[in-house]
Formats: C-alpha cells, structure tokens, sequence
C-alpha cells in the first residue's frame, strides 16, 4: 500500500517530506554531441561529469494490490562511494497547470550489504539495469544525460546491451513539499533546450 | 575502534548489598572510573525499536515473522542502523526512519518494546567508557556498559589489554569476549559491531524478569 500523497503534508513524522519534480525528454544518438555542447554552455561551470550506475528495482509484496517500490543504486565507476537507496512515491495529481511531474521521494545512503539487506527484509528484484551518461547542475536543478543497457544475464554487469539508440534526458529537483515555483523554473530551462530536446511531463501510468 | 558490552542488570549480579537501585549501582561505577582518573565528556544514548512483517505480508512470503530492529548511537548522529538477529547489519544515513515511516503498511513497530540506553561518556587516556541506564518505557531495566579503546582497529589486537582495563573498575564482573567476533578475530571493527552487540544486551535484557528493588524510577 502506497504512502497517502504528500502535498498537503510538508511535514510527516517530524521530517520533512521532500519531493522530487520531474521533466523527461530524449535524444537520438547522433544528437547526443549537439546536446551535451548546449548543456556545458547553460550549465553550471564543472568539470564534465560522466556515470556508470547499476540499478536494480525490489518490489515487496503484500496483500495490497500494489507492491512497495525501492531502487538500490550503486556506482560501477567510483570505488567506495556509498549505495543509492530511493523510494518514489505516487505522482501527485492536481494542478494541470503544474509543469512537472512531482512525487515524493526518500534518498538514503547506504553501506554495501543493501541488496542483502532488501532480501532479508522480503523485497525481491524486480529488474535491473545498467545506466552510462553525463550529469549537469545549474542551481538546484539537476539535468541528466543517460544510456539504458539491458543486463542479459542477471548479475552479470558486464554482458550488457543498448536498450535503444537514444539517450533519457531528465532534469529534475528534490525540493520540500510545497515549493511549487520549481517547476517554472524547470520549464524555463527546458525552454532554452528546445528544439534540441523536449522536456515534458511523463506520467508513466498512462505508459502501462 | 574496540567497543564492548557488559551487561550488569538484574542488582543480583552485581556485588553490592540488597536494596541498591539500578541507579545506585550506576553512580557506583561511575565514581570508581572517577577514581581511577577518567573525565566526564558529555552524554550518549543509544536506543532501539523493534519491528515485525505485518501479517498481510506473511501470507504471500511464505516466512515466519521476522524481527527487524532499528537503532541509533549518538556517537553516529548522521547515522541510522538497521538490522536483524545473525542477518546483516545495514548502516544507513537517517532518511530511513523516514522510510520506515513509508513501510508503515508492511513493518509494524511495536511501540511498546522500544529500548534504550543512556548515561555519561568518560574519557580515560585511549579508553572511551560509557555507563549507561538502560530503560524501557518508565521503567530501569539494567546497566550497560561500553568500552572503546581508540587507536587499535582489530579486535583479537587489543582484546587481552580490553580485559584488563575492564578488570580495573569492573572486577569480577568482567566478562567474556563477545560473540559478535565469532571467527572474524583479525577483521577491522566497525560501528555496526558495537550495534550488533547492543541488541544483543537490549534482547537479553529484555527477557529477563523485571527488577523488584525498591527505589527504582
């Protein structure tokens, strides 16, 4: 059973609840160069940041209709660098004249035993994933560049295939719950990347 | 770092007369470590909840309840702890509290099993020495007892000078190495070690009937 939505409450348990908006968007290959080129020119001043991440989706399995979701990331190319927990909440529906996708969102760094953990604790992998790509900021916004590979043997990261020719572009933010006016700033920036990329407002159930 | 555990609850166990509260024999310890030298650095507490797989989601696992604890050292603030009896000890950031908020339907707490630990830090030369009260809702359930010793990072290194240090304030009451090193005597310790052994002392202590001395709050 998921969370009750969010919005109308900032605060849950004593804490914060943070929410992450969203705008999704893609890129053909061969576009790729122009895109990056655009995004070092708009973005904040950094050395380029590429990743190599290994995700793996664990569902947990009640009695409810719907499973608990929890993503496990871990970084293929950065030893030592702690583990990616992160729960996704339910987009919020509501304002239509809202121009992200929002949801909430728990972010929790992890010791390496994780996917162990998971399984002890009933969750079992659901899929997995490996993503390479590039990684922007300009402010609090957050623009990711990225290729989806398919693991063909499960475990095995290095057997891996291209789930199509073309890259995920999100720009996103993790905000508190409220701070609306994130997502005009989001579309402002998309904005500046048309016609390269259109970013939108994706609701995946309308995918399924 | 070289922690370790002992746990001196029921008064019985403990060589002092009849009638002496869980306080009393704190305050005992703790002006014996005065003696020997060791200064006051502040407080710490360590606590733990305890959680259960709720019933609608033991049906479709086909597993028999497991108990799953969560717990906190204010010697790790930024920290949260989660694990479970000989499983894995997951070292966690605290959003998982806040997660375990989210898993509401799934994890049940059981409020009433919440246990913690708490008391004064004593510094004494490499040792770090924490006595602590350790309760349970109102009510002093035992003493704990932990004892860190800085500069070694193995624990079969260090284990025979723990001892001996141990025996200086503790006397007769100094026990036995702890299980949690098992076969593991050269591996480099960690937080999650000392956690492993804390709910081990909160457990016991946890069966143990309650103490009839007077004086107890």
């Amino acid at each position: 059973m998921e969370a009750p939505p969010v919005t109308m409450m900032p605060v849950t348990g004593g804490t914060i609840n943070m929410m992450e908006y969203l705008l999704q968007g893609s890129v053909l290959d061969h576009s790729l160069e122009s895109l990056i080129h655009r995004l070092r020119g708009l973005c904040d001043n950094m050395e380029p940041e590429t990743f190599l991440d290994h995700e793996m989706v664990f569902l947990l399995k009640g009695q409810q209709a719907s499973p608990f979701v929890l993503r496990a990331r871990r970084s293929m190319d950065r030893a030592g660098a702690p583990w990616h927990l992160r729960y996704l909440g339910q987009p919020e529906m509501g304002d239509k004249n809202r121009h992200a996708l929002v949801r909430n969102c728990v972010d929790i760094a992890t010791s390496e035993n994780l996917t162990d953990f998971l399984m002890e604790m009933g969750f079992r992998m659901d899929h997995e994933f490996v993503a390479r790509g590039h990684l922007f900021r300009k402010g609090i916004m957050k623009i990711v560049v990225y290729k989806i590979f398919r693991i063909l043997t499960p475990g095995n990261t290095d057997n891996t295939e291209a789930l199509s020719l073309s890259y995920l572009v999100e720009l996103s933010v993790v905000a508190p719950a409220g701070q609306d006016v994130v997502s005009d700033d989001m579309r402002n920036f998309a904005e500046q990347l048309k016609p390269l990329v259109h970013l939108e407002k994706i609701d995946p159930k309308r995918l399924m | 770092m070289r922690p370790f555990l002992l746990e001196g609850g029921s008064v019985s166990q403990m060589p002092v007369a009849e009638g002496k509260s869980v306080q009393q024999t704190v305050e005992l310890l703790t002006r014996k470590l005065e003696m020997l030298g060791a200064e006051k650095q502040g407080t710490f507490c360590v606590d733990c909840e305890t959680y259960h797989t709720a019933a609608s989601t033991l049906g479709s696992q086909g597993q028999a309840g497991k108990l799953m604890y969560v717990m906190h050292n204010s010697e790790y603030p930024l920290s949260c702890f989660a694990l479970f009896e000989n499983g894995p000890c997951l070292v966690a950031d605290t959003n998982f509290d806040v997660l375990m908020v989210k898993l509401k339907g799934f994890f049940q707490s059981a409020k009433a099993s919440k246990i913690e630990t708490r008391g004064t830090r004593y510094q004494y030369c490499d040792f770090l020495v924490k006595v602590g009260t350790v309760t349970m809702g109102p009510s002093a359930r035992g003493i704990s007892v932990e004892v860190e010793y800085g500069p070694c990072v193995v624990a079969s290194d260090c284990w025979s000078l723990l001892l001996e240090f141990l025996q200086s304030f503790l006397g007769s009451h100094t026990p036995g190495a702890p299980t949690v090193f098992g076969n593991r005597h050269d591996a480099v310790y960690s937080p999650a070690d000392t956690m492993v052994q804390y709910m081990e002392l909160f457990n016991k202590i946890r069966k143990q009937q309650q103490v009839p001395v007077a004086g107890i709050r």
